[in-house]
């Protein structure tokens, strides 16, 4: 066990606060000149600097690999909260199909195949192409595979799909939904395409999205970029964590700041009890949060917690109602 | 030291390089925070002694070390700049631009051994990531990995710039006393 001194601690500290504060992307003279100072008042803090940047350097010459080590983590993290999620469903009767992998066999010689994948409501399925590449759908979604020797086309008509796409420079992989085309080569991203408006957020590799008729606006997406197209054509690039994104796949929903009429069109897609709101305006309720899909009673009960609103049985489902 | 510096200022009545001789560790430490290495900082350094060794000698300079600080400031910024563009390119390049020489990917790859250490590192910074709280593992991965700025993170999370800077000031006090030397 090393034995450090309250001195060398409290240096080991404020060498962190340091590293932290010289990453603002508007550093300036007056930082440097209070760095120096704070640098050259004792050897301890020196040497506490020169550690926590060699570690920090570690990480720049190691970052793809732990990106990756981090990716294989919570994909396993994620397979293993599936499997507890299925147990719950069945104990608890509900008709979700949890993702069991799909395998879709290669398409025949000669012409390019089309193959139809498509999910119920409640269902989320993992499928696996003939390339490697896979496709998790949302639930109530519906798309189009056809791979032919130039190019993997795949058509989003409506729905939600998370993308991992196996690296083939010779063969580029697009995804046609509504009025884009999105165009990859190996890459990870969550295409949304469901009432008109279109969202692409990309984790890994490069997006090129590009209207299908020819027009100006064709965006470069990175990851950690989102672009949304809404309805009626506005488009917007921001940047989000796309671990939020694609939490989806791992039976949560992240909110931030949509309307609650959105959160419950979501609901209404994954569970068989559906859910109406008495209200229009009760609808414009801005939500933030995360919502484990357990079952809508759960759910809804979880949410009442933080709303002014609350659940009656109407026939089949619920209806929500102000408080 | 570099190689080209001079040990003795070459224009010894240059108060501006006097400092920076005076200061140079400093410097580099200070450039070293934004840069991929300390080779880059070493560079960047040698950057700015250029430019100041250019500088007309007659120049009345008040305070050497704010104008020193500025420069290497000013340096940050438009290296920060390219090297963002540097690794969009590199991932742009990896996944579609893979040169191909008689099927063969031509991809400097290191030695089966160098792979086999830098993985077992790897394992073990990721799974120090993995130890963080959420949040601040959140902020460091976007931040440090996914090469986001402060403001580009705060955005991505949906919190303020400062709590970005308090969560990697944790994690990297963190990870220091699991992981540093």
């Amino acid at each position: 066990m090393t034995i450090i001194s309250a001195q060398a601690h409290r240096a080991m500290d404020e060498a962190a606060g340091w590293l932290a504060r010289l990453q603002r992307d508007d550093v300036a003279e007056a930082d440097g000149l209070a760095f120096e100072a704070w640098l050259t008042a004792s050897a301890d803090n020196k040497t506490a600097y020169r550690t926590a940047l060699a570690l920090w350097h570690e990480f720049d010459a190691a970052g793809a690999e732990v990106d990756a080590e981090l990716a294989a983590r919570s994909r396993r993290e994620a397979a293993g909260r599936t499997t507890r999620r299925q147990w719950m469903v069945g104990a608890g009767g509900f008709g979700i199909a949890a993702g069991l992998a799909v395998v879709v066999a290669p398409a025949l010689m000669g012409g390019p195949a089309i193959q139809t994948l498509a999910t119920r409501r409640g269902q989320r399925q993992r499928y696996t192409l003939a390339d490697g590449s896979t496709i998790d759908l949302n639930a109530e979604t519906r798309l189009r595979v056809s791979f032919s020797r130039s190019e993997r086309r795949v058509s989003l008509d409506d729905g939600e799909a998370i993308f991992d796409v196996t690296h083939d420079a010779a063969r580029p992989f697009i995804v046609a939904a509504g009025e884009r085309s999105v165009r990859v080569v190996g890459t990870q991203f969550d295409v949304r395409n469901r009432q008109g408006a279109l969202t692409v957020t990309v984790a890994r590799g490069k997006v090129e999205v590009r209207p299908a008729a020819s027009g100006p606006h064709v965006y470069a997406l990175t990851p950690g970029q989102r672009l949304d197209v809404s309805a009626a054509g506005a488009e917007r690039t921001r940047f989000v964590d796309p671990e939020e994104t694609f939490s989806w796949r791992a039976g949560r929903l992240v909110y931030r700041g949509e309307a609650l009429s959105d959160v419950v069109a979501d609901l209404n897609r994954q569970f068989p009890e559906q859910i109406e709101i008495a209200d229009p305006e009760l609808g414009r309720i801005p939500i933030t949060g995360v919502i484990v899909l357990d079952d809508p009673r759960s759910v809804i009960t979880r949410l009442s917690l933080m709303l002014p609103i609350r659940a009656v049985t109407s026939g089949p489902g619920l209806l929500l109602l102000r408080k | 030291m570099a190689p080209s510096e001079p040990s003795k200022p070459a224009a010894a009545d240059s108060p501006l390089v006097e400092a920076f001789l005076e200061k140079r560790e400093s410097l580099v430490l200070f450039l070293a925070a934004r840069t991929r290495s300390m080779a880059m900082a070493e560079d960047l350094a040698q950057d700015l002694y250029l430019k100041i060794a250019a500088m007309q000698p007659g120049t009345e300079i008040r305070s050497p070390g704010s104008l020193l600080y500025r420069m290497a400031s000013n340096l940050l910024v438009d290296h920060v700049r390219s090297a963002q563009r540097a690794r969009r390119r590199d991932s742009q390049w990896r996944d579609d631009t893979r040169t191909s020489v008689g099927g063969e990917e031509v991809v400097e790859e290191p030695s089966a051994e160098q792979l086999i250490v830098n993985r077992e590192r790897a394992r073990q910074l990721a799974e120090a990531v993995a130890g963080l709280p959420p949040q601040m593992g959140r902020a460091f991965r976007l931040n440090k990995l996914e090469g986001l700025t402060q403001m580009q993170t705060a955005e991505a999370m949906g919190i303020s710039r400062k709590m970005v800077e308090q969560h990697i000031h944790a994690a990297v006090k963190n990870l220091t006393r699991r992981l540093g030397s």
